[in-house]
C-alpha cells in the first residue's frame, strides 16, 4: 500500500504537482513569492497529515491548502506573464506583423488583468499547464460544469476587451 | 447554441451545425487569436528541486514540533520525558567520548573535563578519553587548535608530527601535512618532534616546515589570530597561507603561473572572503577570480 508519509512517493506527489501549484496560486494573485510560500505551505502541510491522506486524496489537499492560504487576505496583484517568442523569430514575418503580434498580445495581457480571478485562473491552468477541466475542477474543488462556466465567460471578456466592446 | 459553448468550443465538443454557426460570427477571428495566442503563454520560472529541498528541511523542523504540541496521554508524558532523559545523557556520555570535529569553515570551543578549554580552528578533530581524564589528561589533535590548560596533572597533545606536554598553560598547536608548530603563549611548553625534546617558553613559537625547524615569537599573553577572526602568517610559503584560506572559507583553490612556494608575511581575515582575497593578491600582486565556488589565483601578466 503506498503511503504519502513514505519520502518516495511524497517525493512523487511534489514533482508531479508542485509547478501546477505555484502557477495556481500566481495566476490568482500574480505574486511570486506568495506562491512560493503557497508551495511550502501546502506540501509541508501534506506532510503532517500524511498519514491521515490517501494517495489519491493528496492532490485535491494541496490545492485546497494553497487555496486558504490567501484566501480573503492578499489582492490580487498583477499577473505578469512571458510570451514565448520562437515562433516569431524563427519565421520571416514582416516587421509589421511583429508588431502587430505584440500588439495584440499587450492587449491579451491587459484582458487576462481584469479578469476576475477565478476566471484567469481556469483560462491560463488549460492555456498553459493544458489542464483538461475535469483536472481543474479537483483543483478549484468545484464541479466541471462551473469550470465550464468560468471558462466560457473568461474567453467571452477577453475578446469583449480585446475588441474595445463593453 | 448550447451553454458555455465557447468551453465546448476549445474542447472540440460542438457539433457540426453549432461549430459552422460559430465560425460565422464575427467574433471568431479574436477568438481563434486569444487561444493562439495564449499558446505561447508562459508562467514564471519554478524550481521544482529547490522547493522540495526546502519542503523537506521545514518538515524535521514541523516534526519535532508536533511531537510537543500533541496532548499526550500520562504515560505517553513519562514515556517521552524518560526518552529524552535516556537520549539525552547518551548524548551526553556520547559526546564525552567521541572525538570532537570541525568541518570547512567552522571552529567550536570544547570544555575538558577540568576545565581546560579548548578552541578547535576549521578541518579539525580532537580526541581524547573521559574515563582515564582523572589519570592523564591525554589528547589526540588533527589540525589546529588553541588550548588553555587548566592547573594540574601533565597535560598531553599528541599529533602525528609530535607531542606536546605541559603543566597549565596556554598555547596553539598545528599539524597539518609537514607543517607542525606550537606556539606558547602563557607558561612553558615541552615540544617532542622527531625525537627531539624543546622547551618553549612563553612568548615563543616553534615551527617545522618541510623538516626545517625554526623558532620565532609570539606575544605573551596573547592569542593566535585565528581565536579573533583572522589568520596570520610571517614568512610562510604561499601554499600553506592558500590552504588555509581553504579551509576558513570552505573553498576550493586554483593557481596559475604562481610560485607558492614563495614566502608570505601578513594577515587576512576570516569572516570577509573578498577582504581576504584581496589581502592575498594585492601584496603579492597577483589577481584573482571566481569560478563557481572555487577560486582561482593567476599572475598579473597572464591573460
Amino acid at each position: 500500500m503506498d503511503n504519502v508519509c513514505e519520502d518516495a512517493v511524497f517525493a512523487n506527489i511534489f514533482k508531479t504537482n508542485s509547478k501546477t501549484v505555484f502557477n495556481y496560486i500566481y495566476y490568482k494573485f500574480g505574486n511570486e513569492e506568495k506562491a512560493n510560500d503557497a508551495v511550502q505551505e501546502a506540501f509541508v502541510k501534506l506532510w503532517e497529515n500524511c498519514a491521515k491522506i490517501p494517495p489519491e486524496k493528496a492532490k485535491a489537499f494541496v490545492y485546497k491548502v494553497a487555496n486558504n492560504l490567501y484566501l480573503n487576505v492578499i489582492k490580487a496583484e498583477k499577473v505578469r506573464l512571458k510570451y514565448a517568442d520562437k515562433t516569431l523569430k524563427s519565421t520571416n514575418e514582416s516587421p509589421e506583423f511583429i508588431l502587430e503580434e505584440k500588439e495584440f498580445q499587450k492587449k491579451l495581457d491587459n484582458a487576462l488583468n481584469s479578469l476576475p480571478d477565478n476566471q484567469r485562473t481556469v483560462f491560463l491552468l488549460n492555456r498553459i499547464d493544458g489542464k483538461k477541466y475535469k483536472e481543474i475542477a479537483v483543483i478549484e474543488g468545484v464541479s466541471v460544469k462551473a469550470i465550464e462556466k468560468r471558462m466560457h465567460l473568461a474567453l467571452k471578456s477577453l475578446r469583449a476587451k480585446i475588441d474595445g466592446i463593453k | 447554441m448550447q451553454e458555455n459553448y465557447l468551453a465546448k468550443w476549445l474542447n472540440n465538443e460542438l457539433t457540426e451545425a453549432e461549430l459552422t454557426e460559430f465560425k460565422q460570427s464575427e467574433e471568431y477571428a479574436t477568438y481563434q487569436r486569444i487561444v493562439a495566442t495564449s499558446e505561447k503563454l508562459e508562467a514564471p520560472d519554478f524550481n521544482a528541486e529547490e522547493a522540495l529541498l526546502a519542503v523537506r528541511n521545514r518538515r524535521t523542523l514541523t516534526d519535532s514540533k508536533v511531537i510537543q504540541l500533541n496532548p499526550f496521554k500520562r504515560f505517553m508524558k513519562v514515556a517521552a520525558v524518560a526518552a529524552i532523559l535516556i537520549a539525552g545523557a547518551y548524548f551526553y556520555m556520547d559526546s564525552l567520548e567521541a572525538p570532537i570535529s570541525t568541518h570547512m569553515a567552522e571552529r567550536v570551543e570544547v570544555r575538558l573535563p577540568d576545565n581546560s578549554e579548548v578552541q578547535l580552528n576549521a578541518d579539525s578533530k580532537i580526541d581524547y578519553s573521559k574515563s582515564n581524564w582523572e589519570d592523564e589528561r591525554k589528547v589526540t589533535l588533527e589540525g589546529e587548535a588553541f588550548f588553555k590548560v587548566a592547573k594540574g596533572k601533565k597535560f598531553t597533545v599528541y599529533t602525528k608530527a609530535g607531542e606536546v606536554t605541559v603543566l597549565g598553560t596556554q598555547f596553539n598547536v598545528e599539524h597539518r601535512g609537514d607543517f607542525f608548530e606550537v606556539s606558547c603563549y602563557e607558561g612553558i611548553v615541552s615540544v617532542t618532534h622527531n625525537g627531539n625534546k624543546t622547551d618553549l617558553p612563553a612568548g615563543t613559537s616553534y615551527l617545522s616546515l618541510n623538516n626545517e625547524v625554526q623558532e620565532t615569537a609570539v606575544p605573551i599573553n596573547g592569542v593566535p589570530s585565528w581565536v579573533n577572526n583572522e589568520s596570520a602568517f610571517r614568512s610562510i610559503p604561499l601554499r600553506y597561507v592558500l590552504d588555509e584560506l581553504s579551509r576558513q572559507y570552505n573553498v576550493s583553490i586554483a593557481t596559475q603561473g604562481i610560485d607558492t612556494d614563495q614566502l608570505f608575511t601578513g594577515t587576512f581575515s576570516n569572516t570577509d572572503l573578498d577582504l581576504a582575497l584581496k589581502s592575498i593578491s594585492i601584496p603579492l600582486r597577483i589577481k584573482f577570480k571566481f569560478e563557481g565556488k572555487k577560486v582561482l589565483f593567476y599572475a598579473e601578466n597572464t591573460p
